[in-house]
């Protein structure tokens, strides 16, 4: 398989060598790249406007241009015309699209746990409430507990002894909108799993939840449709706008990385137990498409890219010195992980709770 | 083929009444490299110089196409939007995500800066209403405005994201359940909500017309009733201040705002150079400098958060208030608004029925009015028809003035008074001469015995004619006229409405003398400007 893999990559790398040779180019030209366009979720966008990544994909002759939209919307309402892949955040938004689009395979280059990030004395609010609880060497966000305030309705200035945030509006994780995107496809995964004991696979499992779990949804009224909306709302409007944020691990990753002094010392990541891994899935729609799809799960440059932009890789290694040397506060292992119902279990359940909007 | 659309692009041309103005679906144009052309809201028209020194840095020029909240939405959804331009720029996408045909139009957003709607009190009003020094929630608010310890001017929420973001916000404030509004939540608190528009004196279709008004009724250059505060955009109130004598305190209600964000946002059917444009303009205008340059000229929050916003934003961390989640919710909240919670209207149209509107300009009047009728369906249009509790009169006038016909639409069974009102519109004729002055002489009877019988309403007087006035009293004569009225009367603004021929330089006097503002019918239906004048009334 890995052999299969180089051949095709060093056959890549020679289309690249002699595309250059047949055109013409000489040293000071930039050689003529083969656009490629793809549709991808708002948390690929930094890696994909990155120059090194664009200088890797010019020595294979391509120039990946990427519009943002929220997976769910990938896979459901976007026009995919125009595109020659679509890398939506997770394998089941992936499913659907491969299935619609008839694609013969689907590249999992990178993966990322989802996170809740937060603010130091939202910390120390919710460790009182009993919310959030010191786990196996990272914090950790108890989603039954968090289920149980969130069932009563409760409000940020009913917490006792709350003086630091004292916000007349429920507290309530801020997802994106159920409609549209992934992040909050995998929110649903992973409390529909606690609130059901187990991975909902039944009907009478999701008709047990749905209650619950809609409720954390239609009670935050207006949300966006891409996970970046409210992680940027997170770091620029702070505290007061959004006090937790569901977040894929990576989005956080990549700001200590970056060092652009966007991660104030007391902003925190927060670890739901359980949690799922959102698995970013490149589905080719064409050729082109399927060319960027073997580059990035083969090629060792992209691979140590991705990770210094947070995400984790296939091979484990090239996270693994991210971390070591950007000094960064995310467990190697996230234990506690459980796997998100079948597409159509997920799907019914948005579907059930957009009906409500 | 292209023989073939030339007949039909000549008679568009002609139905639009000129041959030479440009295409109405594409007012800034065909699409051309090293242009964005946009969609945007009004307040964005104080970035211009920004958008100057962004088209010498990047190449790439905007041009601006203004329009309100919901007819914006309107145009993204019906796909009228992608015909003319590439991008929208709003200063939210909350009610353009909430419409699922709009929604799924919108392509990439980019997030330039905020601002959060917020209330301006003279600082002597702060201290008598004990409000200096401390934060006050809207619960409080609305009461000082229920008892009518101040009063406020406020956009239409239907036509202005400031009105609109203040709508939701009170709204979520005071329903107190702290999760988003729904229908039931609204009804359970509409009394407060009542309380807090009582004191709502002053309505404009956008917010720069607002902060205009306000600042001449303070300066007394404006016979309208002085108004204390104003609800708007942070940064609108920060830049009024720079021109008043006595600057506004900005006060951040505690339990929460709602905030513009303004997304500059990609329409998905933009071509491959808008979508290079965006990018470029994008990028520059998130760039750390540029973002101060914004925050220092504009007085909004920067969107980047490297930049740290200055002193002059007092209170930086603002609890947000949850929005609702469905257009239902919204479309409710705004027709509640319109139909119980506002102050009502007084809505008096003086119209010229004279010979020279026979043919196809009384047939464009009828149209107008049976518009505001509840005819025309489209969102804009919904909620610019006559609203419960709102008192009509239309003043039909020729020669002399028509006897007047007076309306008042029920707040819960608006249809047979609005059916009322679309008969006797549909049965307007045109002949005779252009008694102006002499006719809109008249409605001041007819509204002083309103008023008489009723003060406490938005009263305002529309004034559509179609050319010179034929009637022995001239202008002249109606200017010392209005000299002479009460304040209560005087203060009415008169919103003349240019049509055909009209005269322009005495029409914006009469609305410079009375505080109104002048509505250009000539280059667009007659129904498009009552429309947009809704927004003042």
């Amino acid at each position: 398989m890995k052999r299969t893999l180089g051949i095709g990559l060093a056959a890549v790398l020679l289309v690249g060598v002699v595309t250059a040779v047949v055109l013409g180019q000489d040293e000071d030209e930039p050689a003529r790249l083969r656009t490629v366009r793809g549709v991808t979720g708002s948390e690929k966008l930094a890696f994909f406007a990155d120059q090194r990544v664009k200088d890797v994909f010019a020595k294979h002759g391509l120039e990946v241009r990427v519009d943002p939209a929220g997976s769910r919307q990938i896979a459901t309402a976007t026009d995919l015309g125009p595109y020659d892949f679509a890398f939506p955040s997770s394998a089941p938004a992936a499913e659907k699209i491969q299935r619609d689009r008839k694609a013969a395979r689907t590249y999992a280059p990178f993966s990322s746990p989802m996170v809740v990030a937060t603010f130091d004395p939202i910390v120390d609010l919710l460790t009182k409430a009993g919310v959030v609880k010191p786990g196996p060497g990272y914090p950790t966000f108890d989603v039954r507990a968090y289920l149980d305030l969130a069932a009563k309705g409760t409000r940020w200035d009913q917490l006792p002894g709350n003086t630091s945030y004292p916000a007349r509006k429920n507290l309530l994780v801020t997802t994106t909108d159920p409609r549209d995107s992934n992040s909050a496809a995998m929110y649903l995964a992973i409390t529909s799993f606690v609130a059901n004991g187990g991975v909902v696979s039944s009907p009478d499992g999701e008709a047990k939840v749905l209650p619950a779990v809609s409720k954390l949804f239609l009670d935050q009224g207006y949300t966006q449709s891409s996970t970046e909306g409210p992680f940027e709302d997170y770091l620029s409007a702070g505290m007061g706008k959004t006090p937790l944020v569901l977040a894929y691990e990576a989005q956080f990753a990549d700001r200590v990385v970056r060092g652009d002094s966007t991660i104030r010392p007391d902003m925190k990541l927060l670890y739901p137990a359980p949690t799922v891994l959102s698995k970013h899935t490149l589905v080719p729609l064409r050729e082109a498409g399927d060319e960027v799809g073997r580059l990035l799960s083969g090629d060792a440059e992209l691979g140590r890219l991705a990770a210094t932009f947070g995400f984790r890789t296939a091979d484990p290694r090239h996270f693994a010195d991210v971390v070591e040397e950007k000094n960064l506060t995310v467990p190697q292992t996230v234990v506690d992980v459980v796997e998100p119902p079948a597409h159509e279990t997920l799907e019914r359940m948005l579907e059930a709770i957009a009906k409500q909007y | 083929m292209i023989r073939r659309l030339v007949p039909v692009v000549a008679a568009a041309a002609l139905l639009a009444g000129c041959s030479d103005e440009a295409d109405p679906a594409r007012p800034v144009g065909d699409p051309e490299p090293g242009v964005l052309r946009v969609l945007a809201g009004s307040e964005l028209a104080d970035l211009q110089p920004v958008l100057d020194e962004a088209a010498k840095a990047t190449g790439v020029s905007v041009k601006l196409s203004f329009t309100g909240t919901v007819e914006g939405a309107e145009k993204v959804a019906s796909g009228a939007a992608e015909q003319g331009f590439d991008a929208v720029w709003f200063s939210s996408n909350r009610y353009l995500e909430l419409v699922p045909e709009a929604q799924k139009r919108l392509g990439t957003p980019a997030k330039v800066m905020s601002s959060p709607v917020v209330l301006g009190l003279p600082d002597a009003k702060v201290r008598e209403l004990g409000w200096a020094g401390r934060r006050v929630g809207w619960a409080e608010i609305a009461e000082a405005a229920g008892a009518r310890k101040f009063t406020y001017g406020m956009t239409d929420p239907s036509a202005s994201n400031s009105g609109f973001s203040a709508l939701v916000g009170v709204a979520a404030a005071l329903s107190g359940s702290g999760s988003a509004l729904d229908a039931a939540r609204v009804n359970a608190v509409a009394p407060q909500l009542e309380q807090f528009f009582s004191a709502q004196t002053l309505s404009a279709g956008s917010s720069g017309w607002l902060s205009e008004a306000y600042a001449r009724r303070a300066g007394g250059t404006d016979p309208g009733a002085g108004v204390d505060g104003l609800i708007n955009y942070e940064s609108v109130l920060l830049s009024l201040n720079a021109t008043l004598p006595a600057p506004l305190t900005l006060i951040y209600p505690s339990d929460g705002v709602v905030t513009a964000d303004y997304p500059l946002t990609l329409l998905t059917s933009a071509g491959e150079e808008a979508r290079e444009a965006h990018r470029k303009l994008s990028d520059h205008l998130r760039n750390a400098d540029v973002q101060r340059k914004i925050m220092d000229t504009t007085h909004r929050r920067p969107a980047l958060p490297q930049v740290q916003p200055d002193a002059k934003f007092t209170v930086r961390d603002l609890v947000e208030l949850p929005f609702p989640g469905s257009q239902s919710a919204v479309d409710g909240l705004i027709t509640t608004y319109f139909d119980r919670l506002r102050r009502p209207s007084r809505t008096l149209y003086v119209l010229d029925t004279s010979g020279s509107m026979q043919g196809d300009r009384i047939e464009g009047l009828r149209q107008a009015l049976v518009g505001l009728t509840g005819a025309d369906e489209s969102l804009a249009g919904k909620f610019s028809r006559f609203h419960g509790r709102e008192q009509v009169t239309l003043l039909p006038f020729s020669s002399s003035a028509r006897p007047a016909l007076k309306y008042e639409v029920p707040q819960d069974d608006p249809r047979p008074v609005l059916d009322r009102i679309r008969t006797t519109a549909t049965s307007l004729d045109a002949a005779g001469g252009t008694a102006i002055y002499s006719s809109l002489r008249g409605g001041y009877d007819v509204l002083r015995e309103q008023i008489n019988a009723d003060p406490d309403r938005f009263t305002s007087i529309v004034l559509m004619t179609d050319g010179e006035n034929t009637g022995s009293e001239g202008f002249a004569d109606f200017q010392r006229f209005h000299t002479t009225l009460p304040q209560d009367l005087k203060g009415i603004p008169i919103f003349p409405v240019l049509f055909g021929e009209s005269a322009t330089t005495e029409m914006d006097q009469v609305a410079k003398m009375s505080g109104g503002k002048v509505f250009d019918a000539r280059s667009r239906s007659l129904s498009a400007a009552f429309k947009e004048i809704r927004g003042y009334q």
